[in-house]
């Protein structure tokens, strides 16, 4: 049994650290979101090409790296710290469900090596409203797919869609005929959204029908739960550092305000909502390949404990920095809109409890 | 990061189910799910013969290394013992002071001589120990010691008063921090000193808590004695050997006791499906939490396991303490109106009532909720001194 990260892993974390630090924070980060497109294409292109980072995982067959989810947490946390407004979260998420048991190996490679090769894939799969038409060869899809995040800069996207022989993962190229895509302005300006609607669009059917089908949907719905835990770690603990770093240096009463233990003790149980957060994404991303008998448990688990620490941290980030925290200028203001849309896109907390709940047997 | 475990831990594991299986049968059968925090009073004199067994087969001190008697068993395969143990529902430990603390803290600071002396007592489960840190005027702060030792005619004689002394009444040896430097302040001129109870200068007086049963005591000493080489580290070197004792591993102890964590929370949702109020939406959600809570505990533990960290042990203490304490409130409002009255005078509890009632130490004793909550604000995070 091992419990820490190994030394290839622990290389893999540092480099990423290092060039979020000095090529993908701050100013970066702001601009991307002032205008208005929440992406920014040079950090994407460095991070997809000579970091070969979207690949990471994907099998070596279709111009991947071979490396588990492990890693691919890692580089979550790690772009999670600044926001870094690059696709990635959504476009590994995308590589994952393609590698899946329970998807057709052929129709997917296509689609993985348009990854390895610098694209951006997303995934929607929450309920829709589409319908699939047509023989499995030359299907075609109308309806609209809501809340697609990244969409706006997405090539293709993997969707679920409830097939009249149960649940299906379809991808679906945005240029084809038939795709509108319509950007949306998001309150979290650092990860857009589209409203993509399909008249007659092409898609590639990738799984079989009946319970296979619907075990990729909900394998592909776990590993965006756990992509979104890494992600949330990272950011918490920026925000933190951000946050404990500013009560050492405001003065007021003549002392540090890091010094009244009304704060510090609010700081303490921050750092304790962090660290159990940091261990169970840990968990849950090793879970994804080492042991996916648990995922359907873990993932949502992971999701909903992890969006819970970020959200709890952001909020109290912005008290504890007094006005200057309520300002557009500061940083703070992006984790908190990250941290609550995450947790509304998902269906809310409560809901993520109640599936945990119900998959455990409690209720 | 892999979470698997290999071939030789599952022949351990085998090894101590097995163990287990053949042995916690007979006059000890009686013995599953005795004692623990809260009822350590129950069958006491009998938990005892089973600490011996235990040590007769070379359970006791499995981390400690082989050179002192233990049996430097990996951190995978003292987990698995504390798990398999936990899972066999086998009876609270009679010597973790013992055990956990005092055997350790020989091995790191402790002359040779006191180790051959006083391991063996440990490892057998011949000679109980317990702590004595805490006085009236020296609790969460505890550089206020104000018990004295002198060296009278080659001995220690110590003057003082310990209290909350869990299991004093039932301990061989206590391990007492005394001020031996007359005059000295706070941290300074402290020594720990292994003191046997058995003898006329100790004075052990029962508290009853708030259970009703008493497993703390007063301990008064007045001029008692013990040798002058029974002092672990240099004399005046008493804090730096306590502190030392707070900084050892703990994961292995925090993993085993989530087993016993999960029996309870079972119990707890047996018990409100049983009365219905599992259909509350508030007591579903709250005992689902407190599944989720119990996840992110084992997986803090495995994730911290092997580091003596400040940050693992404080997260830990917090989270388990707060957590277990939330779960005697839930146990008995699963119960409703009928958590009220008790199974018998004078004052007999049902399982829930007694983890409601004993849950409110866990977040004040081995640093309380607030002294873990300074220790993570100003050593790990760096916040500045008020
Ligand atoms: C069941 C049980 C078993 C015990 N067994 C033993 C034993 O075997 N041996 C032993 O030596 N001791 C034992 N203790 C004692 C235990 O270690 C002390 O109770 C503990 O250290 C707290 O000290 P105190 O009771 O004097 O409370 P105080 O220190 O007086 O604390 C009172 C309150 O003030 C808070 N407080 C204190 N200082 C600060 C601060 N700086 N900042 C913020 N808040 C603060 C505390 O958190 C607490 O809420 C036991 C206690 C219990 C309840």
């Amino acid at each position: 049994m091992e419990f820490t990260l190994n030394d290839e892993q622990r290389d893999l974390q540092q480099t990423l650290r290092g060039f979020v630090e000095r090529h993908a924070s701050g100013k970066v980060v702001r601009d991307a979101a002032e205008r208005g497109e929440g992406f920014s294409a040079p950090v994407w292109v460095r991070l997809t090409g000579e970091m070969e980072l979207t690949g990471l995982a994907i099998d070596p067959a279709h111009g991947g790296a071979g490396a588990s989810f492990v890693e691919v947490g890692i580089a979550l946390e790690e772009l999670g710290r600044s926001l870094v407004p690059v696709p990635f979260l959504v476009t590994v998420t995308a590589a994952h469900a393609l590698g899946g048991p329970d998807v057709d190996a052929e129709r997917a490679a296509p689609l993985l090596e348009r990854i390895t090769g610098g694209c951006v894939a997303t995934v929607s799969l929450g309920e829709n409203s589409v319908r699939s038409t047509g023989a499995r060869a030359g299907v075609t899809l109308n309806g609209q797919l809501d809340h697609v995040l990244d969409g706006p800069h997405a090539a293709f996207v993997i969707a679920a869609v409830e097939d009249d022989d149960g649940p299906a993962l379809y991808g679906i190229d945005l240029a084809a005929d038939g795709v509108v895509v319509e950007a949306q302005a998001t309150m979290d300006q650092t990860r857009r959204q589209a409203t993509i609607r399909l008249s007659d669009a092409p898609a590639t059917l990738l799984t079989p029908a009946g319970d296979a089908g619907a075990a990729a949907v909900e394998r592909a719905r776990e590993i965006l739960s756990v992509a979104l835990a890494c992600e949330a770690v990272g950011a918490a603990a920026r925000c933190l550092e951000i946050t404990v770093k500013y009560l050492g240096e405001r003065v007021q009463f003549g002392r540090p305000i890091g010094s009244f233990q009304a704060l510090k003790h609010r700081c303490a149980d921050l750092f304790v909502a962090l660290e159990s957060a940091r261990s169970t994404a840990a968990y849950a991303s090793w879970v994804v390949d080492g042991a996916p008998q648990e995922l359907p448990t873990v993932a949502p688990l992971s999701q909903l404990v992890c969006g819970e620490a970020l959200l709890q941290i952001a909020s109290e980030s912005i008290q504890l920095h007094g006005g200057i925290g309520f300002t557009w200028e500061h940083d703070a203001h992006y984790f908190f809109k990250r941290a609550k849309s995450t947790e509304l896109l998902s269906g809310g907390n409560r809901y993520l409890r109640r599936l945990v709940g119900q998959r455990a047997g409690i209720i | 990061m892999d979470l698997s475990v290999t071939a030789e831990d599952e022949a351990f594991r085998a090894e101590v189910r097995e163990w287990l299986a053949q042995n916690l049968r007979g006059e000890f059968e009686q013995l599953r799910g005795a004692g623990g925090s809260g009822r350590e009073h129950e069958a006491i004199e009998l938990r005892t013969e089973w600490e011996q067994a235990l040590g007769a087969a070379g359970w006791i001190g499995l981390g400690l290394p082989q050179s002192v008697g233990g049996r430097g068993a990996t951190l995978m395969q003292q987990v698995i013992f504390a798990e398999e143990y936990a899972r066999a529902d086998a009876p609270g430990r009679v010597n973790h002071m013992g055990e956990y603390l005092l055997a350790p803290t020989l091995v790191a600071f402790g002359s040779e001589e006191l180790q051959r002396r006083f391991l063996p007592g440990v490892l057998k489960g011949e000679e109980m120990w317990c702590q004595g840190y805490s006085e009236p005027g020296a609790g969460s702060d505890l550089a206020g010691v104000r018990t004295k030792a002198v060296l009278k005619d080659g001995s220690w004689s110590i003057e003082g008063q310990k209290v909350w002394t869990s299991l004093a009444f039932h301990a061989d040896w206590c391990f007492v921090i005394a001020r031996t430097e007359p005059d000295s302040e706070r941290h300074r001129g402290l020594s720990y000193l292994l003191v046997p109870m058995d003898q006329e200068g100790v004075d052990i007086r029962p508290i009853v808590q708030i259970t009703g049963s008493s497993e703390f005591s007063e301990v008064f000493f007045d001029d008692a004695r013990t040798e002058a080489r029974y002092v672990v580290g240099e004399p005046g070197d008493g804090w730096r050997v306590a502190m030392g004792t707070l900084g050892f591993e703990r994961g292995v102890a925090t993993l085993a006791q989530q087993v016993g964590f999960q029996r309870e929370l079972d119990q707890v949702i047996a018990d409100a499906r049983e009365s219905g109020t599992v259909e509350d939406p508030q007591i579903a959600e709250r005992l689902v939490q407190a599944w989720i809570e119990l996840r992110v505990m084992r997986y803090q533990a495995l994730r911290t396991l092997g580091t003596n960290e400040p940050a693992a042990a404080s997260v830990s203490k917090l989270l388990w303490a707060n957590w277990h304490r939330r779960l005697g409130e839930l146990g008995i409002d699963v119960r409703g109106a009928a958590a009220t009255v008790l199974p018998a005078e004078p004052y007999e509890l049902t399982r829930e009532q007694a983890v409601f009632l004993y849950t409110r130490a866990d977040t004040i004793y081995a640093g309380s909720n607030e002294i873990q909550r300074n220790i993570l604000a100003e050593r790990v995070l760096g916040l500045p001194r008020g």
